[in-house]
């Protein structure tokens, strides 16, 4: 039998603008709709996609230990704990940081396909060789960038690189959107984003405090039945992935931001 | 090491249409003596992968990449995007102009066009023994540059050098011409700072060493090109 696995490489050149956030968050999104996903840690010098999941305490092995065939991949493979469809495999150690080729990369992602749907890369910051491995194995891409200049620019080069590399088709996720600002042109508007990059906008997640409540407490938030606004970003990125067309948000018609409106909403009822 | 630099050797890559590169590079490679190489990969789409197995293929021998020649503005693009070293060789065997040859004679016909399409991403560059004509954006970051004349079907945001060997005639033309910096010959100037009209191609000619931006004049490159079309 062979299915078809969706490799998907997230990336963004600049470091930051919420790589492991977006993966965390995606992955649970796509768990909780019933796609087996595993989400594999290439960021191994700086490990965080584990912290995010609340997930630390319970690696045990990582991708390197398979390799050397020093233990099975379900060893290594570590369940959520709500969401049983979500696997996370760590990369490797820290502390051994020149392990890690792109043919062992291939040989990770292989393994990895055959047991799920999706495969969510991470992949650290930069273009240099941490780049490269993650991206040997992958077959399509999301490129996460924020409305700023510098942000773009990394962007545009590794949409550059990843060409270069025979990945397609490559979407954008545009990250930290604050609607007030681009209304009052502050801020780089999607437009402007879209403009530049010339890729499909695979969606617009909003700036919303919640997602550093979220990440400081190990629980991504479209985990949570909690509706807040980046929540529904990123489950309508999930739905979009897997081909369901949901209009995007418009970020002009957010201008009083979706919490105010809920308050507004609940006062009204309690009079 | 002395020697290595009097002999380049070369390696050829088959035609695509001939034989696949991937079976008949283990045996170009094998006849080599360790050194710099130009590498000939004539009309195939190269990615990154393919450039790092023939990497490690040539360095099994001791072979170190000096050159990489293509055909494909494609194959061009990624090998410089890699840090290559790359020049686009022209199908038609149209010989390379001299500089004595651009100062003495105006006429541009006889350069080379180089037709790319896509867009120029932030770090690529794009290179032409003569002109170029681009189907897509040059992004900030990104550089393109020509011996000849510079004509994108689309937005300037990077940085452009037209007559990079002293050709005070050159032009860049772009439907929106908003650079980082430009150059013609060996004037230099930053890019203009207002937002761009809607709906205008323009042009940067050099005007007695100034490099200034106009509506672009319907008579694209030269008047007797023009001319040429209406009498034939």
């Amino acid at each position: 039998m062979t299915k078809s696995t969706r490799i998907i490489l997230i990336c963004s050149g600049k470091g930051g603008v919420g790589k492991t956030t977006l993966t965390a968050n995606l992955g649970i999104a796509l768990a909780k709709r019933g796609v087996n996903t595993a989400v594999l840690d290439a960021d191994f010098g700086l490990r965080n996609l584990d912290l995010l999941l609340g997930l630390e305490n319970r690696i045990v092995y990582t991708a390197q230990e398979v390799l050397d065939e020093s233990c099975r991949l379900e060893q290594a493979l570590v369940k959520h704990k709500q969401e049983p469809n979500l696997s996370l495999l760590p990369a490797g150690n820290p502390r051994m940081l020149d392990w890690l080729t792109p043919d062992d990369m291939q040989r990770i992602v292989a393994l990895l396909s055959e047991q799920f749907d999706y495969v969510l890369i991470d992949c650290p910051a930069g273009v240099e060789d941490g780049f490269k491995n993650a991206v040997a194995a992958a077959k399509e891409a999301i490129v996460v960038t924020n409305p700023e200049v510098s942000a773009v620019r990394d962007a545009d080069r590794v949409i550059g690189l990843l060409n270069t590399h025979g990945v397609q088709p490559v979407q954008l996720v545009l990250n930290r959107v604050r609607p007030k600002m681009m209304a009052s042109q502050e801020m780089l508007s999607v437009d402007d984003v879209t403009d530049i990059l010339a890729l499909p906008l695979l969606g617009l997640v909003l700036e919303d405090e919640q997602v550093i409540v979220s990440t400081n407490r190990g629980e991504p938030l479209t985990l949570s039945s909690n509706n807040s606004p980046a929540a529904r970003c990123y489950s309508n990125i999930a739905g979009r992935l897997q081909g369901e067309q949901i209009p995007m948000i418009d970020p002009s018609k957010e201008g009083s931001g979706v919490r105010a409106k809920i308050r507004r909403l609940m006062q009204t009822k309690i009079f | 090491m002395l020697n290595h630099f009097s002999k380049i050797q070369t390696i050829s890559l088959p035609l695509s249409r001939e034989e696949d590169w991937k079976v008949s590079l283990p045996n170009k490679v094998k006849g080599l003596d360790e050194g710099l190489v130009v590498l000939n990969c004539r009309d195939w789409l190269l990615t990154y992968r393919d450039f790092q197995k023939i990497e490690a293929l040539c360095g099994t021998k001791g072979l170190q990449i000096e050159i990489i020649i293509s055909t494909r503005t494609e194959t061009i693009v990624s090998a410089s995007s890699l840090g290559y070293q790359a020049k686009l060789s022209l199908n038609n065997n149209q010989k390379k102009p001299t500089n004595s040859e651009i100062d003495s004679n105006n006429n541009h016909n006889d350069l080379p066009l180089l037709f790319h399409r896509g867009t120029i991403r932030s770090g690529e560059n794009l290179d032409s023994e003569g002109d170029i004509l681009l189907l897509g954006d040059v992004n900030p970051g990104a550089k393109i540059s020509a011996v000849g004349n510079i004509l994108i079907w689309g937005k300037l945001r990077g940085n452009a050098h037209a007559g990079k060997l002293g050709d005070d005639q050159a032009k860049i033309i772009a439907l929106q011409l908003r650079p980082l910096q430009l150059r013609i010959s060996q004037a230099i100037a930053r890019g203009p700072e207002e937002k761009p009209q809607a709906g205008f191609a323009e042009e940067a000619i050099l005007e007695s060493g100034q490099i200034v931006i106009k509506p672009a004049n319907p008579n694209l490159l030269r008047a007797h090109t023009a001319q040429n079309v209406f009498i034939s």
